[in-house]
C-alpha cells in the first residue's frame, strides 16, 4: 500500500520543532518531603490499608516483634513480586512487606493475545496468596508519598509503613501532553492505549470486534524509551491474526515516532508472510510522528499528513510511575537513575528502584529484565542488611513475540557489570535467525507460552 | 590465567582483588588459589558471580530453583551434574542445536557454566502433577521396557552423565526432544539412543512421553 492510497490523506505543513517544544519537562511537580501529619499508625504490620486475607495477617503477626530489618517493596508486578520473594529466600529473618494497589495483577505479557481473542484475560490474572505463603506480608494499598528522611511511605488512607530499605517497582506512567487531545479520560473511554493490561485491553478488543470489515486500525507507537520495545509490533501481528479470519479487508497502520524498531526485520518478514499488505508501518521520518488526535472523529494529526481510522490505539509517551516522579527519584527525562549493581537510587539513600521505572544500561524495559533486576536488587539489599558487600551481578533478558499460531520470534540478552554499567556480554544474546525453519518458529511459540508460565510461577508461587 | 578464563575478556575484571605477580615457580599454586576463588560459592566474594546469582536468572524460563511450571521447558533441578554441564556446554559451542539456549549460554564462562550445573544438580527434583491417562502410559511403558530401560533405568528415574532423568519430566518437552532427534538427527546424545528413537512413530513418541511424565 503506498502513501497515496491510504484511507485518509491530507498533506500538512507543520514543523518538527513544535512537537518537541510541547513535550513538557518531566520533573516539574516533584514533592520531595512530605509532612507526617497524616500518619495514623506506626508499623508496617499494623498500618494496613487493607489486608489480602487472613493468611497474610498470620504471616505478618508470626514475624518476630524485632525483625532483623524491615524492607518495604512497592509494586507487585514483574519486578516487585520477585524482589519480595527472593529477599525472603535470601534471608527469612528480614521482614518483607509488599504493597500493591490492586488485589490482583494482570500481566501485560500475552495481553496482545487477549486483543486478538486468542486468550482470556483471566489466564493473565494472578493473586498474591503464593507470596503470602512464602512469608511476605502483602498489603493492598496505594502509596501516595515517600519520606526518605524519616524512612517511611504513606498509603492513600494515611497508613504509614516504616522501612529500613525501600524497593520501588511501580512501573511506568503515561505522558499524554505531547499529543494534543489525549488524556487519561480519553484513553479510558475512546482511544485505549492498553499498555497496562486490564480494562483498556478489553475495550480495544471490543472495538476491533465492532469494527466493520475494510476498516482501518491505527496503532500509534511511542518514542524510546518505553515499556516492551517489540510490543506494538507484536500487537499489530495479533490484530492481523484476528482480522485474517474475521475481517480480511481490514488495514493496520502503525504510525511510529521512531525510524527503526525492535526485531524489525523479523517482524516485517513475518507480517508479509502471514498477512501480506495488511500491516503498514509508517516511520517517523515518513510522517509517522503524531501531534494530535480528535477522539470524536478518530482523526490523527501527523507532522506530514493526517490519518483517519476506525479504531485508534495510541500508546502514549512514557516515564517512570507517578510515585517515583513525585518522590524526586527521576532525572530530567523522567526515569530513575540507579547504581547499576544494587539499583540504589542516586537521588535518595536506602531507596532502590527496579523494573521499567529504572534506568538499567543496555537492558530493555521488559518483564524478564524486571525479574532479573529484582533478584540482583534483592541480593544487594540482603547483603547490605547483613553487613556484606553487594554481590557481583548477573542479568538476563528474553522477550518472545507471537506473530501467528506457529510463528514466534525472540530476542535474548545476557548482561554483566562493566565499569559501573550494565552492558551486553559480547558474542551472547541476539535475535532469532531470519532464515529459521518452520520447526524453530513453531517451537518459539511453545517457548513464549512456557516462558509466561514459568516467569509468573516465579513471581506468584 | 589464560587457561582458566576461557576467551571472555570480561572475567579478568571480575577477579578481585588483583593478584600480584607470582614469583617464578609458584605459578601452579597461584592457579590453584585462583581456581578456589572461582569456585567459591560465597555471595559477595569480590567480583566472582556466585552460583546463586547466576542460576537465579534461569528461573524466568525454567521455574524457581529449576522446577519448571511447564510445558515446553524442562525441569532442570536435581539433574545429574555432568549431564547438565555437557548439555549447557554443548549449547554454548553450538554442538547441541537450540532456538535460544545457545544465544544465552555464550554469555557465560566455562567456570560459570560449571557453577550453574552444580547448583541445579543440588536442587530437589520436582515431578509434574498432571493427570495420567493409564492406557497411554501403559503403551509407553511397553516401549520403554523393550527399548529404553537399559540406559534410562528404573522407569526413567535413573540418571547419569549421558542419560537425563525422564520420570516426572514434562511430556511436551520430552516429545519435542524425541521428535527433533528423530526428524533432524539433532539433539540425539548417543548413537544407540538415536537409532532407537529414529524407529519410533508419532503415537509411540506421544505414549513414551506420557509414560515418563506419569512416573514420579
Ligand atoms: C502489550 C505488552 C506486552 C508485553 N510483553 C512482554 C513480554 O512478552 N515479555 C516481557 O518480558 N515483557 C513484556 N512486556 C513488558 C512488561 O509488562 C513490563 O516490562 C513489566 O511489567 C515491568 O515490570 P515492573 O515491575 O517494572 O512494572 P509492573 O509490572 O507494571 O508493576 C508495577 C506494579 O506497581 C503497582 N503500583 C504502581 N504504583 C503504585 C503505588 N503508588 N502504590 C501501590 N502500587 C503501585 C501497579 O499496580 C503494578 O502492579 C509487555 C508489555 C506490554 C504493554
Amino acid at each position: 500500500m503506498s502513501t497515496s492510497d491510504r484511507a485518509t490523506t491530507k498533506p500538512r505543513n507543520t514543523t518538527i520543532s513544535s512537537a518537541s517544544a510541547r513535550s513538557k519537562a518531566a520533573d516539574t511537580s516533584r514533592r520531595r518531603f512530605l509532612g507526617t501529619g497524616a500518619a495514623v499508625l506506626t508499623t508496617a504490620t499494623l498500618g494496613a490499608g487493607g489486608w489480602l486475607g487472613a493468611a497474610s495477617r498470620a504471616a505478618a503477626q508470626a514475624a518476630p516483634s524485632a525483625p532483623k530489618a524491615r524492607v518495604v517493596v512497592v509494586g507487585g508486578g514483574y519486578g516487585g513480586a520477585i524482589a519480595a520473594k527472593y529477599l525472603k529466600l535470601a534471608d527469612p529473618d528480614i521482614r518483607v512487606t509488599l504493597i500493591e494497589r490492586s488485589p490482583y495483577y494482570v500481566s501485560c505479557p500475552l495481553s496482545n493475545e487477549v486483543i486478538s481473542g486468542e486468550r482470556d484475560i483471566d489466564s493473565l490474572t494472578f493473586d498474591y496468596r503464593g507470596l503470602t505463603r512464602r512469608g511476605v506480608a502483602v498489603m493492598q494499598d496505594e502509596i501516595v508519598a515517600v519520606d526518605p528522611e524519616a524512612h517511611y511511605v504513606r498509603g492513600a488512607g494515611g497508613a504509614r509503613y516504616n522501612y529500613d530499605k525501600l524497593i520501588l517497582a511501580p512501573g511506568v506512567s503515561f505522558d499524554y501532553d505531547p499529543i494534543d487531545g489525549m488524556s487519561e479520560a480519553v484513553a479510558e473511554s475512546t482511544i485505549p492505549h492498553a499498555w497496562k493490561a486490564g480494562a483498556q485491553t478489553l475495550l480495544l478488543r471490543r472495538q476491533l470486534q465492532a469494527m466493520p470489515d475494510g476498516g482501518v486500525v491505527a496503532i500509534v507507537a511511542p518514542p524510546n524509551p518505553f515499556r516492551c520495545p517489540p510490543g506494538p509490533y507484536e500487537r499489530a501481528a495479533q490484530m492481523a491474526l484476528y482480522f485474517k479470519h474475521h475481517k480480511p479487508k481490514a488495514k493496520i497502520l502503525i504510525l511510529d515516532a521512531k525510524d527503526a524498531f525492535s526485531k524489525q526485520a523479523l517482524f516485517q518478514a513475518g507480517w508479509q508472510e502471514h498477512y501480506g499488505d495488511m500491516i503498514e508501518w509508517v516511520p517517523g521520518a515518513a510522517g509517522g510522528i503524531i501531534e494530535a488526535v480528535d477522539p470524536k472523529t478518530r482523526t490523527l494529526t501527523g507532522l506530514v499528513e493526517d490519518f483517519q481510522a476506525d479504531v485508534v490505539n495510541l500508546i502514549p509517551h512514557q516515564r517512570a510511575a507517578k510515585l517515583a516522579v513525585d518522590a524526586g527519584l527521576t532525572d530530567a527525562a523522567g526515569w530513575c537513575p540507579v547504581d547499576q549493581q544494587t539499583f540504589a537510587s542516586e537521588q535518595a539513600p536506602d531507596i532502590h528502584v527496579i523494573g521499567d521505572a529504572a534506568i538499567a544500561g543496555a537492558m530493555p524495559k521488559s518483564g524478564y529484565a524486571a525479574n532479573s533486576q529484582g533478584k540482583v536488587c534483592a541480593a544487594a539489599v540482603a547483603a547490605a542488611i547483613n553487613g556484606e558487600p553487594p554481590p557481583a551481578p548477573s542479568y538476563v533478558n528474553t522477550c518472545y513475540s507471537i506473530l501467528a499460531h506457529d510463528h514466534g520470534i525472540s530476542v535474548a540478552g545476557v548482561y554483566e557489570l562493566k565499569d559501573g554499567n550494565i552492558v551486553s556480554v559480547p558474542g551472547a544474546g541476539g535475535l532469532s535467525p531470519v532464515d529459521a525453519d518452520a520447526r524453530t518458529r513453531a517451537m518459539e511459540v511453545e517457548y513464549a507460552i512456557g516462558w509466561f508460565r514459568n516467569i509468573t510461577a516465579d513471581m506468584f508461587t | 590465567m589464560h587457561a582458566l578464563h576461557n576467551r571472555r575478556p570480561g572475567l579478568a575484571a571480575r577477579i578481585d582483588p588483583p593478584k600480584p605477580h607470582p614469583p617464578a615457580g609458584v605459578g601452579l599454586l597461584a592457579l590453584l588459589a585462583l581456581a578456589l576463588v572461582l569456585s567459591s560459592p560465597v555471595a559477595g566474594a569480590g567480583d566472582v558471580r556466585s552460583a546463586d546469582m547466576l542460576a537465579h536468572t534461569c528461573a524466568g524460563c525454567h521455574g524457581t530453583d529449576g522446577a519448571s511450571a511447564g510445558a515446553a521447558m524442562p525441569t532442570i533441578a536435581g539433574m545429574n551434574k555432568s549431564y547438565l554441564l555437557t548439555v549447557l556446554t554443548d549449547y554454548k559451542t553450538g554442538l547441541r542445536q537450540s532456538t535460544i539456549m545457545g544465544r544465552i549460554m555464550r554469555g557465560y564462562t566455562d567456570q560459570e557454566i560449571a557453577a550453574m550445573a552444580g547448583w541445579f544438580a543440588a536442587r530437589p527434583w520436582v515431578s509434574t502433577e498432571r493427570p495420567v491417562d493409564g492406557q497411554v502410559a501403559h503403551r509407553g511403558e511397553q516401549i520403554h521396557l523393550s527399548r529404553c530401560e537399559t540406559c534410562h533405568a528404573d522407569g526413567g528415574r535413573g540418571q547419569d552423565a549421558t542419560s537425563p532423568r525422564l520420570a516426572g519430566q514434562w511430556a511436551p518437552y520430552i516429545r519435542h526432544v524425541l521428535k527433533a532427534c528423530r526428524d533432524t538427527g539433532l539433539r540425539c546424545k548417543t548413537r544407540q539412543g538415536a537409532e532407537r528413537v529414529m524407529a519410533l512413530d508419532d503415537a509411540e513418541i506421544d505414549a513414551l512421553a506420557h509414560y515418563y511424565e506419569s512416573q514420579k
